[in-house]
């Protein structure tokens, strides 16, 4: 849907401190920053974040690590300012703004009370020794300013054994539960690959918990604070499989591509090079279309053996093969269009290039084009959902390190050129890392 | 406008009319309940939301209170049996519609439109009114009407290129990533288009989600890849067992043990398994000897004896020590003695007719206020269950009820 409003986004005059991290956190000021709260990220050019802004500052260009996924520069080329062209940042990084300010020193504390004061409320995903040596804490954030709201979002909660224990999504999805189902069936967990959901499913969380938030605050006048554990919230993603548990006292192991309920299901070879089609046939009738219509092969239709859906779960290896001899001289999109067609549950497995070429998402005007300094134009993802009355437009790039420094410090602080100058010479102000040997 | 306060829960004093079904839709109202609103779920007579009838089931007996999957969506929520092909049905979702401020529903494209019930007609009867669809590919667009079920919506949307072995076809994620996400993304859109409406003085909006696009914005941080392969062109496909020197998936004496390689945090590895003799050596001591691909194999034969004498919890906490990234592969029955989720009390138990008390996945997220507890959840509500209270609330009197139920409509 295209939107057809003209309206002011909601979060329009909404300020957040982000103080947020690698990808739960950041995604979660993203969501907010795409309707309209101004996300102010507080960074430090005296401390680099590993994995936020890069794997590090001035990374080799020939490093193996960066091979492909979200770890890349554009052309390859980390160029001058590395952290300002790193994917993976930038990614969740437009619509907001990024200062600099060395909170471990007292002047930096001093420039985050004062900000404090002037926000809405703060949003942050370290393991909490991290926030303790920088004293932002509820009850110093409460103190400062008792309207402000504040998101704490470590990986495992701010109490408990694990309390300080770092982790990254896939190790979340390790610890609550994920790869115990997710494999290929009858196969060793090692070959199950990553998966990076818990960042994004706790993203989410924080957006909706700091939305909550502001309605307490608009309704009882005072801040909230609201605890939210990355991975508790990724295991109610799980929430069946461990109602199955709860009430049978049973886990199934390993599905592969398979689902109890349908059958045939399956991911199938396409022509061409790492090409494939995931396939659900989710009824008696849709298996006579498919077989009958689509593959035109009358006799498997007919074949007793997949009259019924615990057949076709009994001989689903039978069938994959006779399904397989088929895809495999198919393309992958007309495939999908075809069954769809047919009113089969099907779908590409879409690579980054599929995603870009689809005209759903063309038409739907999903993709945005930015242009950010020391990146380029690209295309970015457009919000979340559409508002029929709100129109959705990304207002700029991501933001270089320190790139809002005048407008955070003298705009909205009120700090004078001379002032400005002297955190620049003491080493908050800046766009360039300038690191402690420690770090 | 200003509002009274009543109690700790943000959204206590908010009406929701959850006209959703299945999973995606019931997840998203199932969290704005657990914020305190009232949610009001629609449910078709006889048989109500098809997830009644969808496994697991207790003691493996189908039923309709008996679904494990209906149980865990549906906590916090008040169900009401109406029949929408009746004219005095679609009249009370009306009637409801008025007093609430929030509806979600998830039927396919149109039929909320056909029903006279789409937002077109509600905003004439409550202005304020934020309506929130969940819907496969959204309200519009080619492949409106094409099906979606959780694995090839997962296929289309998700990094699924991504997923599993290099020497394997790519692999689903677990349960029902895809669907339980896009109910959050309603979840999120509804309560942001109330911000809106409360707090910025303005009139209602439509919100359209779509589990295709909020896959393709979410899962597997499909969004950095999307901007990687912007930058280089670069196709993603699935890694190979073994990647990084240090990583991969260990066996340990009691399951195995997900651990992050390469060279910046293998000499940690190489600490935390005691062989610090190993950075002495010319291959081990710089970071692009361990960077080299002979390191890989040759890791192993020195970390799998030291992570099969331990078990993974032991593994875990030597990782935490050793500033290593890594987590043990837990099944469901770990997570219910682990010490942390025991420990902040996270699971709760939830009472029901069927079941008796039985442990549920707790909370989203813990408000912190003082001298206020976080509420126990209600447990999932019967069929119809609190219909004559709903029309209650409506004025409808005892006979207009029994009227109704004799007509079929509830």
């Amino acid at each position: 849907m295209v939107s057809t409003g003209s309206r002011r986004l909601p979060l329009e005059g909404v300020r957040i401190l982000d103080i947020t991290v690698v990808w739960a956190g950041p995604y979660g000021t993203q969501l907010l920053a795409d309707w309209g709260a101004e996300i102010i990220r507080i960074e430090s050019i005296k401390h680099f974040p590993p994995t936020t802004r890069g794997m590090m500052p001035y990374p080799d260009r020939n490093m193996p690590s960066l091979g492909g996924g979200s770890a890349q520069f554009p052309d390859h080329e980390p160029g001058k300012r590395p952290w300002n062209r790193w994917a993976s940042f930038n990614a969740h990084a437009r619509n907001k703004r990024s200062m600099t300010v060395d909170l471990r020193r007292p002047e930096g504390q001093e420039v985050f009370d004062r900000l404090l004061r002037i926000s809405d409320g703060v949003m942050e995903n370290n393991v909490p020794i991290s926030m303790e040596r920088v004293n932002v804490t509820w009850e110093r954030v409460h103190e400062v300013n008792p309207r402000a709201i504040m998101i704490r979002q470590p990986a495992f909660g701010i109490d408990g054994p694990y309390k300080n224990y770092r982790t990254f999504g896939s190790h979340m999805a390790a610890v609550v539960g994920h790869y115990s189902f997710m494999g290929y069936r009858g196969e060793d967990p090692s070959m199950t690959g990553n998966t990076l959901t818990a960042d994004a499913a706790g993203g989410a969380a924080g957006a909706l918990a700091f939305s909550a938030g502001l309605r307490h605050r608009e309704k009882t006048g005072e801040g909230l604070f609201i605890e939210l554990s990355t991975a508790e919230n990724f295991m109610t993603y799980l929430g069946d499989q461990f109602m199955e548990y709860s009430m049978n006292g049973r886990q199934p192991g390993h599905q592969g591509n398979r689902d109890p309920q349908y059958a045939p299901q399956g991911v199938y070879p396409c022509m061409g090079d790492d090409r494939w089609i995931a396939i659900t046939v989710q009824s008696d009738e849709a298996w006579r279309t498919l077989t009958e219509k689509v593959m035109e092969r009358p006799d498997l239709a007919s074949d007793s053996r997949f009259a019924t859906l615990a057949g076709r779960q009994e001989h689903h290896d039978e069938f994959d093969v006779e399904l397989m001899t088929w895809t495999v001289t198919q393309d992958a999109i007309e495939a999908m269009n075809v069954l769809q067609g047919n009113g089969i549950a099907a779908g590409t497995v879409m690579a980054e290039s599929d995603a870009y070429a689809d005209p759903h998402m063309q038409e739907r005007g999903f993709w945005e084009e930015l242009t950010a300094e020391e990146v380029g134009t690209h295309l970015y993802t457009s919000t979340l959902w559409t508002a029929k009355n709100t129109q959705r437009r990304h207002r700029w790039g991501p933001p270089r390190l320190g790139e809002d420094n005048e407008y955070v410090y003298k705009e909205l602080l009120g700090f004078s050129d001379a002032e400005y100058a002297e955190y620049e010479a003491a080493g908050h102000i800046g766009m360039d890392y300038d690191l402690d040997p420690a770090d | 406008m200003t509002l009274e306060p009543t109690s700790i829960m943000p959204l206590d004093d908010v009406r929701i009319i959850d006209l959703t079904h299945r999973t995606a839709g019931p997840f998203g109202t199932r969290i704005l309940g657990d914020y305190g609103a009232d949610v009001i779920k629609i449910e078709r007579p006889g048989t109500g939301d098809p997830t009644r009838s969808m496994p697991p089931f207790y003691k493996d007996e189908p039923g309709l209170e008996r679904s494990g999957l209906f149980m865990f969506l549906n906590t916090n929520k008040r169900s009401v049996t109406l029949d929408l092909k009746s004219e005095r049905g679609r009249e009370i979702v009306r009637e409801l519609v008025k007093g609430a401020q929030i509806v979600v529903e998830s039927f396919s494209p149109g039929t909320m439109d056909a029903l006279g019930l789409g937002y077109e007609d509600l905003k004439k009867i409550n202005p304020k009114l934020v309506m929130t669809s969940v819907s496969n590919y959204g309200q519009d667009g080619p492949y409106r009407d094409y099906i979606g079920i959780e694995m090839n919506l997962y296929a289309m949307g998700g990094s699924m290129t991504s997923a599993g072995d290099v020497d394997h076809e790519p692999l689903k994620t677990a349960g029902r990533m895809v669907s339980y996400h896009a109910g959050y993304a309603a979840a999120l859109a509804s309560a942001l288009g109330l911000f809106q409406v409360e707090f910025r003085d303005s009139d209602g909006d439509y919100m359209d989600v779509s589990i295709f696009e909020t896959a393709m914005h979410s899962i597997d941080m499909r969004l950095g890849r999307l901007m990687g392969y912007q930058y280089t062109g670069h196709i993603g496909t699935r890694p190979g067992r073994a990647v990084a020197v240090g990583g991969g998936v260990h066996p340990c004496s009691d399951g195995y043990f997900l651990m992050t390689g390469g060279p910046r945090f293998i000499p940690n590895i190489i600490r935390m398994i005691g062989m610090e003799e190993l950075l002495e050596q010319p291959e081990w001591g710089t970071a692009e000897g361990r960077a080299a691909p002979d390191r890989i194999d040759e890791f192993l034969a020195y970390i799998v004896p030291w992570t099969l004498e331990r078990t993974k919890e032991e593994v875990r906490a030597a990782c935490e020590e050793f500033a290593v990234l890594g987590g043990p592969l837990n099944t469901i029955e770990d997570l219910v003695n682990n010490p942390q989720f025991v420990a902040r009390e996270y699971f709760q138990e939830i009472d029901h007719p069927t079941t008796g008390p039985i442990k549920y996945p707790g909370y989203h997220n813990r408000l912190h206020r003082e001298g206020a507890e976080m509420p126990k959840r209600r447990r999932p509500p019967l069929l119809g269950e609190h219909t004559d209270e709903v029309l209650s609330e409506l004025g409808l009197s005892a006979d207009d009820i029994a009227a109704l139920r004799k007509d079929g409509v509830v």
